[in-house]
């Protein structure tokens, strides 16, 4: 049990990192929790301790350098735990992980949550085949392993992960069988003004552009993965062009692969706001439930600040301005003097996420997109519910994430909903014809991650049972 | 309960509407673990109880309903007393209740933890898929031409001249009578009525796991009540037992205590040991209100005679299909096939 | 010399391989990367089976939530996109 924390920090990416760090300079006591062993988050994830040496790349760069940072600094790195509650109490937060199977809780006086994001990828028919995994997920493996994935991958999806996946892919040994893209080169002509903010990620993106041509790697424009196909794992796919809403037309065409990477865009992982009691809304800009918030990462709980990706998709560029922004509030809210220039900051802050919101411009999702969920395709991953069987529960009258859940158990498996939930608001909000931010997700209920019995229940006298007067007869 | 007692009264011939501030059965039915067992039920509410086990035994699997049989255990001395004493009146008010010998216990349940003091049995005990609550009385009501309405934030009550007006931010209901059945709801809905009832809101904790390979067949109990188990077919494992967490109606939905979260796991562990690797995927609370005596609200307001109230029952899941159609008697002026239960009368001094 | 898409695959020095199983199947890792990984150099794309309708699953999410990589090691579930593979690890699938 640790006690008294001046701030706790629960998420060690560019925003975790950045707000403890900043924090960490003012005296206070700083603690960073994070699932992973190693600060860096999902951008600038660290590699295994199997890979001895390997080439640098900017993220491993940059995470070398904030890795460095955290450990050169007097914030308290508690790697490789899984926080499961946060609770509110008068003046202060209650934060229960679990380390090394144990149940442990710590106290802090201000919280900063940085838990970032998780991706959405729309269902389609096969994608719950071995084989077909994430575009973020699929650079996880990459960057913390170096190993290519599949030996013929099909990437499919929006913005710049795409071109990300096949070059990584590629440059670990990997090949790409075709590079299928929702975006149009108009798209990307929109985002050109931001890119020019960011020259080196421009001209890098450009390369792997370029490459991808000189290497005749099928690039398909416009198009996106229809339907995977394969027996116990991925054997093709089926793509087809689509319209400017994303609506598919035309012919079906195939490729061989063994693999698919495909996402549409990142959404917030909201389940740590709700809670800790901080509403959320709807913004498509941002990634669909975003938590309310103002200036400099505050938000309506008292005490309790957010930023990074969590707070809203904004790139890992905002999330590093937004931590020390949401770093300082916390400073400021236990009452110390700050010494940064928080305008300037701000002024950073908004240029950087002016580029962010311009790439996830590329993925927020367009009217067509769901129709890529035919009716036998599975929405709930974890308990195999159909959109045709979500659908009929909603014509049969339940008329809310909760009450589709309680129905047909969608949202009630393995992964608590993250996977499907945003694909079932958008089913309910079209039988109801309704706007999306009428919907709202199911109420968040702990753990945030699965917990054994035992890291639960730890030791136990059955004589500690409290005898309490027996019920009335 | 609002929905037995509305359907009963379309059954003869009223025309009800139900109004729920969120989702059908989201409140209290669609939240508990589910335990059908006439074990836990008091003595004097068995006859209810019995017949609310029909009820239940009629929806069938529309409700996912199982009659597995139920086992109480006591693992001390203590605990092994107050089963027999309190298992034998039990047994005595109706339920089909008997002690079962160690080896009888083994036989049915190999998974359960040796240190068995005693037991008892009641071959009518088992459960429901209390999230099924929901879909089964929408498709009901609907079935029965009842009009609802869900998501009714009701904001105010006046009466008018033949009967009363009940608004929410932009709709208004109109009606002769009212029935407030809104469980731990009730003290703030009455109190909106100029009437004060003595109900307060218990917070349990209700936890499942992930599924798991069939361990038990049949819903534990404790001889102190801090436990129920049981097995879903599905796999997955339901634990309860009352324990405390945070919160009250007003605010919503409760809390869970970690501490109390912590105590219930380690009972459930400690009674069947298979699951202590079990990862847990959720943990909630719902409300369970009661009145002082702990027995239930069922008849008109204090001091109304088309205001009615049913809530309360001390057992609610288990006795609310058949009182809420006994309720739907009342208000019906038959004679109901049991006494009710006069919201009026006096109530002990609250002892929390 | 400028590479438009450099290949980096033998530019990369790992530890020395160890023996796993992964269902009694004996399979060779680096000391250290992810089972995950490991699995994905084996070829073996197919994990688990789905809770519900036992479909074949695998990696997905890569971040430990999806939990359709799941495995069990000494009897306690675990992602094996989160387990570190080490000389001598015995692995059981959740597959039916």
């Amino acid at each position: 049990m640790i006690t008294d924390i001046d701030i706790a920090i629960i998420g060690a990416g560019p925003a975790g990192c950045n707000a403890a760090l900043i924090a960490a300079e003012y005296n206070l006591s700083v603690v960073m929790l994070d699932e992973q062993a190693s600060p860096g988050g999902q951008v600038w994830r660290e590699k295994s301790r199997a890979i001895l040496n390997a080439p640098r790349t900017p993220e491993s760069v940059a995470g070398g350098l904030i890795r460095n940072a955290i450990s050169q600094s007097n914030v308290s790195h508690l790697g490789g735990v899984r926080v499961w509650h946060i609770e509110r109490s008068e003046d202060a937060f209650v934060i229960h992980y679990e380390n090394a199977g144990v149940s442990c809780f710590l106290n802090c006086r201000s919280l900063v949550i940085a838990t970032g994001a998780r991706e959405y990828v729309q269902p389609i028919p096969g994608w719950t085949l071995p084989g077909v995994l994430g575009m973020a997920a699929a650079t996880s493996i990459f960057k913390q392993d170096l190993i290519p994935i599949g030996s013929k991958m099909v990437v499919s999806g929006t913005g710049p992960l795409v071109f990300f996946v096949a070059a990584e892919q590629q440059r670990l040994g990997g090949k790409i069988s075709a590079v299928v893209t929702s975006n149009t080169f108009l798209d990307w002509m929109k985002a050109l003004p931001a890119m020019l903010f960011r020259p080196r990620l421009l001209f890098r993106g450009l390369r792997w552009i370029i490459a991808l041509y000189v290497n005749r790697i099928p690039v398909y424009w416009g198009h996106t993965v229809t339907r995977v196909e394969g027996k116990s794992s991925v054997s093709r796919v089926e793509f087809k062009k689509i319209r400017k809403d994303w609506t598919p037309q035309g012919e079906p065409k195939f490729i061989d692969c063994d693999c698919v990477s495909m996402g549409s865009g990142l959404i917030p992982a909201f389940e740590p706001f709700q809670l800790v009691g901080i509403s959320l809304e709807h913004n498509s800009d941002l990634g669909g439930w975003v938590p309310k918030q103002e200036l400099d990462g505050r938000t309506n709980v008292d005490g309790c600040f957010i930023c990074g990706d969590g707070a809203g998709i904004r790139g890992s560029l905002a999330a590093e301005t937004h931590g020390k922004l949401a770093g300082l509030s916390a400073v400021a809210f236990l009452g110390a003097k700050i010494s940064h220039p928080i305008e300037k900051l701000r002024r950073e802050h908004a240029k950087a996420t002016s580029f962010g919101e311009a790439m996830s411009k590329l993925s927020i999702p367009r009217p067509g997109l769901t129709k890529l969920t035919t009716a036998q395709t599975v929405v709930c991953r974890c308990e195999g519910v159909t959109r045709a069987e979500i659908e009929e529960e909603i014509s049969l009258g339940a008329q809310s994430t909760i009450s589709v859940k309680s129905g047909v158990r969608a949202g009630m498996g393995l992964c608590g909903g993250k996977f499907c939930q945003t694909a079932i608001t958008d089913l309910i909000a079209k039988a109801k014809s309704c706007p999306v931010n009428e919907i709202v997700p199911p109420t968040a209920r702990p753990p945030l991650r699965p917990v054994s019995v035992n890291t639960l229940a730890g030791d136990f006298n059955y004589s500690d049972l409290p005898i309490s007067k027996p019920a009335p007869l | 309960m609002g929905c037995a007692s509305a359907l009963q009264m379309a059954e003869g011939g009223m025309k009800p509407i139900v109004l729920d501030q969120g989702d059908i059965g989201q409140g209290a039915s669609g939240v508990n673990a589910g335990t059908l067992s006439l074990q836990i039920k008091r003595v004097k509410l068995m006859p209810y109880a019995i017949r609310g086990h029909q009820e239940w035994e009629s929806m069938g699997d529309d409700v996912g309903f199982k009659k597995t049989g139920g086992y109480t255990l006591a693992f001390t001395d203590h605990e092994a007393e107050l089963l027999h004493e309190r298992m034998s009146l039990k047994a005595e008010a109706g339920a089909p209740i008997e002690f079962v010998s160690n080896s009888v216990l083994r036989e049915a349940e190999p998974n359960l933890a040796d240190r068995v003091v005693a037991a008892s049995y009641c071959a009518e005990d088992g459960y429901a898929n209390s999230s099924l609550t929901g879909q089964f009385y929408r498709a009901r009501l609907k079935q029965q031409g009842v009009q609802y309405r869900e998501n009714f934030k009701l904001l105010s009550v006046e009466a008018c001249n033949d009967g009363y007006v009940i608004r929410s931010a932009n709709t208004a209901v109109k009606a002769k009578k009212l029935l407030f059945s809104a469980g731990a709801w009730l003290k703030s809905l009455s109190a909106l009525m100029g009437v004060e009832l003595p109900v307060r809101a218990r917070i349990n904790t209700v936890s499942i796991t992930e599924r798991l390979p069939m361990l038990t067949r049949s819903v534990i109990g404790h001889a102190t009540g801090l436990l129920t188990l049981k097995q879903k077919a599905n796999g997955t494992l339901l634990i309860g037992g009352g324990w405390q967490g945070h919160g009250t109606p007003e605010q919503g939905r409760g809390q869970i205590d970690t501490d109390s979260l912590r105590s219930n796991l380690a009972l459930a562990r400690h009674v069947l040991p298979a699951i202590k690797d079990a990862r847990i995927l959720r943990s909630w609370t719902g409300f369970e209100a009661n009145v002082p005596d702990f027995y239930p609200l069922a008849g008109k307001l204090p001091g109304y005679e088309d205001v009615f109230v049913l809530g309360c029952v001390r057992g609610g899941y288990t006795i609310g299909p058949y009182i809420g159609k006994l309720m739907g008697d009342y208000i019906l002026e038959r004679t109901t096939e049991l006494p009710l239960f006069d919201p009026g009368r006096d109530f002990p001094e609250a002892v929390t | 010399m400028f590479q438009l898409a450099p290949n980096h695959e033998d530019d990369i020095v790992r530890t020395a391989k160890v023996n796993f199983t992964f269902d009694g199947k004996s399979l060779l890792a680096h000391e250290g990367e992810s089972l995950a990984a490991a699995l994905m150099r084996a070829k073996q794309l197919h994990i688990s089976d789905a809770p519900a309708d036992g479909a074949p699953r695998g990696l997905f999410c890569c971040m430990g939530l999806c939990q359709e990589c799941v495995v069990q090691v000494d009897g306690k579930t675990i992602e094996s996109c989160r387990l570190q593979v080490s000389q001598g690890l015995h692995v059981s699938s959740l597959r039916r």
